[in-house]
């Protein structure tokens, strides 16, 4: 770290949450340094592919019409697969929340938003430890150099190992995290178009269920991007480890190359591969405190993440956790400095806001989603009503009768499929 | 898309190949290191599926672990059962650079 070495304010990690933090506190005039390892932010960063537009926009106002943004989300395709019969939900609009992009790319346009905005981004410093003094955090440190800060803001993302060397949290458990594999692959803008049925500019978010992840509890995504597909899976780490039977690449393969979904991108070459953990378990991974002397954490490092099966929201809340703690710290800073006390006021931004009602409201949602029977049966019920619905030989079958059969076959009583769906509705 | 195109004969990739599509800058030195003695002992070998790049692979009966085409996403050190991994993230500014990820 070649630079001087005492700063206002020193951001570890330029994902979305640090990023966003460094914007908001950089024009505030605040002395800001984020350090990166990377040698570009965004070089580490793997997601699904959609990002909702309305916390960004309350960060950067018309700006983001400058983000790297590659189609707006019209339609949602939501799946239920049994081998290799689907059924699927289709929500079509012409209005849209979210965008789909490449998050290295939107890193990237928001780390330089940051170095505009006037904060000193240095790229290739990984930070080893977090350094505490006399109760209070008071800088980082590489390797043999150290910096110093009165406030340092942890945005180093899903593994958080400074927050564990700080014995803040304990190492992370499977049944902590998803395990997310994903290719994308390159297919030409009208090629899209034409195949998903989209317009210019527009996109498509789709979720899949059932045995395209082997029934492992997760899910499978199609995101389309400008001129390429997103493609990939997320299994519950704690359940994938006690039954994945196959290398997760070729589970990423076989959802490329499904009966039912590969003419859509067949003759496209995959332009990247990759893998990425993401938080699972929400406010069960959450620090005991997200702000201490000197110290805030944001985006995943705290666990602010909602995934609730049907969708991932794991930027829009980091940016605007990132964006929340900043602007913590310029309350903090105008009360006298960043005791625990004066910075707790990001706890209480964070409870007011959408991130945690929606955190601590929904997130029964995800032991739904990881009820390992639920998640076996629900696919085969619908794919077992579907089927003999439509599949019409000699004698036409009736709705109710399929779907008795098939409710039988996938091993529901009526009553525990009532009890579920009733839960499930009062938590959605 | 024409019947002849869908007909042909589509088989999976194998993982070293898709990764041939990455773009690493890999340090000379490993930043993982696998306890080997541990892995003969280990039940259930977790890392030889979920490792998403295939850097954990049996030779024989043993498991013989490759730093170089890791994508540092952190499965390996928390499913490990047996605490055989020591895991830091490669220098600064090596390793992976996903760019369309
Ligand atoms: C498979 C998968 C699918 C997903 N799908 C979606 C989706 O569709 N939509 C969505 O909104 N979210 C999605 N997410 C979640 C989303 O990617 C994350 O929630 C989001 O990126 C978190 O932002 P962050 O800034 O907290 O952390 P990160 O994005 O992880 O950024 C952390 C940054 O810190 C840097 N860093 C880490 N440690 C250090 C260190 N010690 N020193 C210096 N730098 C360091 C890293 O290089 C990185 O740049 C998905 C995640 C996965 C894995
Ligand atoms: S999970 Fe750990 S102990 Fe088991 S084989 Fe893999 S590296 Fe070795
Ligand atoms: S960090 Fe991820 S990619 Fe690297 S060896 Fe471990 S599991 Fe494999």
């Amino acid at each position: 770290m070649d630079v001087k070495n005492k700063w206002d304010i020193i951001i570890v990690g330029a994902g979305p949450a640090g990023s966003a933090a460094g914007y908001t506190l950089a024009k505030k005039g605040f002395d800001v340094l984020i350090l990166e390892r990377g040698r570009q932010p965004g070089y580490k960063e793997l997601f699904g592919g959609r990002v909702y537009a309305e916390p960004l926009k309350k960060i950067y106002g018309n700006e983001l019409s400058g983000a790297p943004i590659h189609r707006w989300v019209k339609k949602e395709k939501l799946s239920f697969v049994d081998g290799n019969k689907l059924v699927s939900l289709e929500y079509q609009s012409d209005t849209s929340t979210s965008f789909t992009t490449y998050l290295p790319q939107l890193a990237k346009w928001m780390a330089d938003k940051a170095s505009e905005a006037g904060a000193l981004l240095v790229e290739e410093v990984t930070v080893d430890r977090i350094l505490y003094k006399d109760g209070k955090v008071v800088g980082v440190g590489s390797g043999p150099d150290e910096a110093y800060a009165d406030l340092v803001i942890d945005a180093e993302g899903v593994n958080r190992l400074l927050l564990e060397g700080l014995g803040l949290v304990e190492k992370l458990k499977p049944e902590q995290v998803a395990i997310g594999a994903k290719e994308t692959i390159k297919l030409g803008e009208d090629k899209i178009n034409e195949r998903f049925g989209l317009s210019k500019g527009e996109g498509m978010a789709w979720l899949l269920m059932g045995s395209i992840t082997d029934y492992i509890p997760g899910g499978a995504f199609v995101y389309t991007n400008k001129d390429s597909v997103s493609i990939g899976l997320v299994l519950h780490l704690g359940h994938a480890i006690k039954e994945v039977k196959e290398h997760i690449s070729q589970m990423v393969e076989k959802l490329r190359l499904h009966p039912q979904l590969r003419n859509l991108w067949i003759d496209g070459d995959i332009m990247e591969y990759g893998g990425h953990l993401t938080p699972e378990a929400g406010p069960a991974m959450m620090p005991k405190k997200l702000a201490l002397n000197g110290l805030l954490i944001t985006g995943d490092a705290g666990g602010l993440l909602l995934n609730v099966g049907y969708t991932i929201r794991g930027v829009d809340f980091a940016a605007y956790t990132g964006y929340l703690a900043a602007e913590a710290a310029i309350e903090a800073h105008e009360k006298g400095g960043f005791t625990e006390s004066n910075l707790s006021v990001y706890e209480k931004k964070l409870r007011d806001s959408f991130v945690y009602k929606d955190l601590t409201r929904l997130t029964g949602m995800q032991d739904l989603y990881s009820d390992a029977k639920m998640f076996k049966a629900l696919p085969k019920l619908a794919v077992g009503t579907a089927s003999r619905v439509f599949e019409i030989g000699l004698e036409t079958p009736g709705i109710w009768n399929s779907f008795t059969q098939a409710r039988k076959e996938a091993g529901f009583g009526l009553f525990s499929l009532a009890w579920k769906g009733y839960k499930l509705m009062k938590k959605m | 898309m024409s019947q002849e195109q869908s007909k042909q004969d589509v088989k999976p990739m194998k993982i070293d190949d898709i990764l041939q599509r990455d773009v690493w800058d890999v340090d000379l030195e490993p930043h993982i290191t696998v306890d080997s003695s541990k892995c003969e002992k280990c039940p259930t070998k977790p890392c030889l599926y979920l490792c998403p790049a295939g850097c954990y692979v049996l030779a024989g009966n043993k498991v013989v672990f490759s730093y170089e085409g890791c994508v540092e996403c952190g499965t390996c050190r928390v499913i490990c059962p047996m605490n055989a991994i020591t895991w830091h993230y490669p220098k600064s500014g090596k390793g992976i650079m996903f760019r369309f990820t």
